[in-house]
């Protein structure tokens, strides 16, 4: 039987997306429908004294204006999303965000007041009549200063800004570093970045008094958790709150389930009010109130042998919570754990302490920290090989773990609780690809000699990085097939553009023998399903995708099994081919899905003893642990030494992400990864000033790459199975922009002559203007 | 931001210290500014109304507070507006030398701009308070002239 | 990001678009909207009333003059003026300039009288109208003047247009024989704003001297300005590498004062003004040279 597992399968759901027919959160308009928007703080810390809010509630057309003491009881802190990781030793304070700022204000764009009016247009004039009275408090940005005693804290009740410290090892570091031939030490800086989703946040609400229930559409990566928050909050029970998240225009992690100010209150506010109400974020607001990812300060240290074998790493780093921490540890986790990258590092060293700011919440944001790890290995690699006086490639091969070593244990414990273990991988075959593919040896030996003579300054950069995905703790999905022959699928995890709708679908038709157009996909509908938590971490296709194939291969046991009895043939004996059952050798006798599913829900006739009726299925699955994706990045650029722009000229990827589904969607994944990690390299910046303030809270001032700023990626596939699921899949969503900052700089490094030492992201030209001018000087 | 420069002033030392000390003259030295009243001691608020290229008519509260004093030398004064567009606050050190053409200022201001100016006018925000400073400066020298003229002092 | 309430005004003719200028107080004049409306919509501009003048009348033509000058009305769209022959023939530099001027959608809506109008010192077509020496008439109820491109961007977004004024005509001169022109900007992405920029006209005799230089400077100071250190530098000369890259030094160093921001410190766009001057000067000599008979 052919199989859809590994075939360029067109996407089912893009002639919806395509033609402006898929439903987004914005698209929802119901009669009656009242629009919201908040007061945002200009100040990024302060006393809040007062808020008048008196003339926005007479303003004609406004229907209500609430603050935090018109909330009551409902006014609480959010939950702590992800506890904190049973690392001995772990200092942890949570501080959550709030519905509204009700004594303080503790970053820009913090919400303190929410109107509710016949139009966003009247309660955007509403909020001009709202007066805050503000006691300004000094701002808290640079992490070295935050942790001074004198530092303004931004939680008044904790003893400092100190929100966490975090001690990992393995090993000796320091006997490591006794024994070392060369140990080169640096201080690397990564500034912070938006997710930038081309689609806002959105939540509208309607409370149905005669049925009571509400009905809630969310942005969400996470419906089904919001949906159990929010009927914990609203007193509810879980069966009388939906939450569905239609078609999301990229999650990227702000997404996922934080609970957001705006994402209980509209809710809460629509039930209250009896009116049905929309919010949208608009795209100034979401700079402000949408959470942010990246600031990170590490002093780090390599000891090697002088042959350039790795002895062990030492890294000790502050990270930007920003002003709470729902989410707990996982970005700077994530950090940690990823620095060690594809290499044997047998003595490791790891501290860090996170730090509140008065700058917007820190969550996971595509590649989640671990951009910064791989950062912080590659640097110290790349000057480590110009000392020993080692090829940069070699020393790389020098180190990479070998096959025989997997599963490998760092002994350290990741995101998701487990001792950071990789499951699979074969580490110099990709390495090698990637400088095949790029022409390591031919650039070196005639493409840049060539160049540099005519005056060109043209640099090549590669960079091996590895990704945990495919974290518990477990997805489900029903698998139905309908006496249409449609075969129906739902799962909790909603969708962001990863092509749930074809990957599941694949797997599922695989299972069936349906063709994989049979196979309707429903997602991100709690009314659909009731158990699961969400698309994050690269895990859609491995934990949910696992768990649509469970239930597809349940419900072929059943069909099997009434194929059999009505076809008088041994289950064995049947084949399921083109959405019909036949007994093997026996074509002239055979029934189709559809003909199954009608019979095994008769209209006459018991279902006996034993027997469900239909032809469905639930199954999960939940892995132990996440799996280990890898990949080599490789990049040609030119530098323009008079203006100090950076061109691509080439840009390859040698991918391994385990057992592809479906090499198109995976491409996809990368190619879209690499535009991430392009921005976040080279044009994507937050720039805060020291008062807290966010300087470029529009698309005219945070500079996405655009088509023009992206090439196309030359990419090549490797398939190292995972042993942790059945069809040895792993995850690819945040691959593309993991390693984008490192080669970045060390392209870049290649480029000038190594007269520059790039030693923070993003880069721009006006960084690597100044770089350049130091160096000369 | 911080905004410092200097400024000839051609005057006597005494002359322009009770121009800087005049609520009025403050106004008019603050583009945009409707009115400034003596609220107590040295204290004053008013309005202003900003209008520059695309923003128009962008309204602020004001107070301005007078500290420091050390006539006719030097002085601080404290500035406070706050408006739907956001909020400017700091303190401007002011220093005044006499010098043989005149009367030398030195001038170094720290403010913060918040909310939607500072969100989405970094582009523009040094230039405009190069500009404003430089208006200002130019109609409190225009209106020391009046008075040095015998003029009105409206 | 919705704008505040303002009253709308969609006449017909120049002259109720003139009338509802001079009679509400604190109207604007939407042309293209390009930069009103997202200003609008942000609330730092909240006009009282807009004119929309897209209905108006006689406003939207190009014509050669007899002279080979060109004559522009002010609600030109950018991208008429892209595709212009005449454009192309008769002001070869404004064709060189509009591929750069931000993007396709936004240019197919934004007109040549509003972005002169704006007077964003970052902008293209104010430097280029600078370089071609224009001339813009401005229309009040009571009159019209001409007002040369030199005199009329006076200050940050400030123009010596009043605002009971439309532009209504741009004329630009004719291009005396052996003139070369180009412009070049240096922006982060296609479409930014330019970070520094410049469009020269440099006009050579039959010997190769050059007789005239005109050289429009983007984000090199709080207004569109003229090199004219620069130039002056150049006028009386051979273009030789050496003077053209000592006119670009000029430029950066004397006629530019520009501002820091997040994407350029003053420093950096001080240096960048040079290099994109000393690149067009190239290009424009090159030019010129290919010109002469």
């Amino acid at each position: 039987m052919a199989s859809y597992i590994g075939e360029r399968v067109r996407r089912n759901e893009d002639a919806r997306l395509l033609t402006g027919r898929a439903l987004f959160v914005d698209d929802v308009q119901l009669p009656g429908m009242a629009h919201v928007a908040f007061l945002r703080s200009d100040h990024a810390h302060g006393r809040l004294r007062g808020v008048d809010v008196e003339d926005a509630r007479r303003y004609p057309g406004v229907i209500a204006v609430f603050t935090a003491a018109d909330l009551g009881d409902f006014w609480q802190p959010g939950p702590l999303l992800v506890p904190p990781p049973p690392v001995p030793g772990l200092e942890f304070h949570a501080r959550t965000q709030v519905p509204l700022a009700r004594d303080k204000v503790r970053h820009v764009g913090e919400p303190i007041a929410m109107v509710v009016a016949e139009s966003r247009y009247v309660a955007e004039d509403a909020l001009a009549l709202i007066a805050v009275d503000v006691e300004p408090l000094g701002a808290v940005g640079d992490l070295e200063a935050a942790l001074l005693p004198d530092a303004p804290k931004v939680h008044d009740e904790l003893a400092s800004n100190l929100a966490a410290r975090v001690r990992q090892q393995k090993g000796d570091y320091d006997r490591a570093r006794a024994d070392a031939d060369l140990v080169v030490s640096r201080r690397f800086v990564y500034d912070r970045g938006a997710s930038a989703a081309i689609e806002n946040r959105a939540v509208a609400a309607a409370w149905d008094p005669k049925s009571e229930e509400l009905t809630i559409w969310d942005t969400t990566q996470a419906p089904i958790p919001i949906r159990n928050g929010l009927a914990r909050l609203l007193g509810l029970l879980e069966s009388q709150v939906n939450v569905i998240a239609p078609f999301v225009g990229g999650g990227f992690g702000p997404k996922i389930m934080m609970f957001y100010p705006e994402e209980v209150l509209v809710p809460w506010a629509a039930r209250r009010l009896g009116r049905p109400l929309k919010w949208t974020e608009d795209r100034h607001e979401n700079f402000g109130a949408t959470t942010q990812e990246r600031s990170q300060v590490h002093d780090a240290e390599i000891a090697l042998t002088r042959e350039g074998r790795i002895l062990g790493v030492r890294d000790v780093f502050l990270h930007d919570n920003g002003a709470y921490n729902a989410y707990g540890l996982t970005v700077p986790i994530n950090s940690q754990c990823t620095l060690l990258g594809m290499y044997r590092v047998p003595n490791y060293e790891s501290e860090f302490k996170a730090v509140f700011t008065t700058r917007t919440q820190v969550t996971p944001v595509r590649g989640a920290g671990r951009q910064h790890g791989v950062f912080v290995m590659e640097r110290l690699l790349d000057l480590a090989a110009r000392e020993l006086g080692i090829d940069r490639l070699e020393l790389r091969r020098r180190n990479l773990l070998s096959p025989d070593e997997f599963p490998h244990n760092h002994e350290i414990i990741f995101q998701d609780f487990a001792p950071l273990t990789y499951d699979s991988g074969d580490y110099l075959p990709a390495f090698d690809e990637a400088a095949a593919l790029i022409g390591y040896d031919r650039f070196y030996r005639e493409e840049q000699p060539r160049l540099r003579a005519e005056g060109r300054r043209v640099g090549l950069g590669i960079v091996g990085y590895v990704e945990g995905t495919g974290i518990g703790p477990y997805e489900g999905a029903r698998v139905t097939v309908e006496p249409s022959g449609l075969v129906r699928v739902a799962t909790g995890v909603g969708t962001q553009g990863q092509g749930h709708f074809t990957a599941f679908a694949q797997l599922v038709a695989d299972a069936l023998g349906v063709d994989v157009e049979q196979v309707r996909v429903v997602t991100g509908d709690t009314r659909e399903f009731h158990w699961g938590t969400g698309t994050f971490a690269s895990r859609g296709a491995v934990v949910a995708g696992t768990a649509c194939r469970s239930a597809a291969l349940a419900v072929r046991d059943k069909v099997v099994a009434l194929a059999a009895r009505l076809l008088d043939a041994a289950p064995e004996t049947i084949e399921l081919e083109g959405g019909r059952a036949r007994g093997r050798g026996r074509d002239d006798a055979s029934l189709s899905l559809g003909e199954l599913a009608a019979r095994a829900n008769p209209l006459r006739g018991a279902v006996t003893p034993g027997m469900e009726p239909g032809l469905e299925a639930t199954a999960y699955f939940g892995p132990d642990r996440g799996n280990t994706a890898n990949g080599v990045h490789a990049m040609i650029v030119e530098v323009d030494p008079e203006t100090a722009d950076v061109k691509i000229l080439r840009y390859v990827v040698v991918h391994d992400c385990g057992r592809l589904i479906n090499p198109l969607i995976v491409e996809g994944q990368i190619q879209g990864g690499v535009a991430h990690g392009i921005g976040n390299a080279f044009y994507e910046q937050l720039h805060y000033n020291e008062d807290g303030q966010l300087l470029n809270a529009s698309l005219m001032d945070y500079l996405l790459p655009v088509a023009t700023d992206v090439p196309d990626v030359e990419m090549a596939h490797r398939e190292t199975p995972s042993p942790f699921n059945p069809s040895g899949l792993k995850g690819v969503g945040e691959a593309g922009c993991i390693a984008t900052g490192a080669l970045f700089a060390q392209a870049v490094e290649d480029a000038l002559g190594h007269a520059v030492e790039i030693r923070g992201i993003p880069l721009s030209p006006d960084r690597l203007f100044h770089l350049m001018r130091e160096a000369r000087a | 931001m911080k905004v410092t420069g200097t400024f000839l002033f051609r005057g006597p030392r005494e002359a322009v210290w009770d121009l800087l000390q005049d609520p009025a003259v403050l106004a008019k030295a603050m583009p945009g500014a409707e009115r400034l009243e003596r609220t107590e001691g040295d204290r004053f608020e008013g309005s202003m109304k900003v209008s520059l290229g695309p923003v128009t008519a962008a309204r602020f509260t004001l107070v301005v507070e007078l500290a420091d004093k050390a006539a006719p030398e030097r002085f601080a004064m404290r500035i406070d507006s706050q408006g739907p567009l956001g909020f400017t606050r700091g303190k401007a050190l002011v220093e005044l030398t006499p010098v043989d053409e005149g009367t030398m200022m030195s001038y170094s201001s720290d403010l913060q701009i918040g909310g939607r100016i500072a969100a989405v006018g970094q582009r523009v925000i040094d230039m405009a308070a190069r500009m404003m400073t430089e208006k200002g400066l130019e109609s409190l020298q225009k209106e020391l002239d009046a008075r040095l003229a015998g003029g009105s002092r409206a | 990001m919705k704008p505040a309430p303002f009253v709308y005004f969609r006449p017909a003719s120049l002259d109720e678009a003139l009338a509802h200028l001079a009679e509400v107080e604190g109207a604007k004049v939407l042309a293209g909207g390009q930069s009103l409306v997202p200003a609008m919509n942000f609330r730092i501009a909240q006009p009282a009333a807009l004119v929309d003048i897209n209905r108006v009348a006689g406003l939207s033509s190009i014509e050669a003059r007899a002279d080979g000058g060109l004559r522009i009305g002010g609600l030109v769209r950018h991208r008429a003026l892209e595709t212009s022959a005449e454009v192309a023939r008769h002001a070869p530099l404004v064709a060189e300039a509009m591929p750069l001027v931000a993007h396709p959608p936004i240019r197919t809506r934004g007109t040549l009288g509003g972005s002169l109008a704006h007077a964003d010192p970052a902008a293209e077509l104010p430097a280029v109208m600078l370089a071609l020496d224009a001339t813009f008439t401005a229309v009040n109820r009571m009159r019209a003047r001409t007002i040369a491109a030199a005199d009329f961007f006076l200050g940050l977004y400030a123009t010596a247009l009043e605002p009971d004024e439309i532009l209504t005509d741009i004329a630009i001169p004719p291009l005396p024989r052996g003139a070369g022109w180009a412009i070049d900007e240096f922006a982060r992405r296609h479409g930014d704003y330019a970070l520094a920029g410049a469009a020269a006209i440099l006009v050579t005799d039959d010997r190769g001297t050059c007789t005239a230089a005109r050289i429009g400077l983007m984000s090199a100071h709080d207004r569109p300005v003229l090199a004219a250190q620069a130039a002056a530098r150049l006028v009386g000369h051979r273009l030789s590498p050496e003077a053209l890259a000592d006119a670009a030094d000029t430029a950066a160093a004397v006629d530019a004062d520009p501002s820091g921001d997040i994407h350029a410190s003053a420093d950096y766009r001080r240096h960048l003004v040079g290099v994109m001057v000393r690149r067009v000067l190239a290009r424009a000599a090159a030019r010129a040279s290919g010109a002469r008979p």
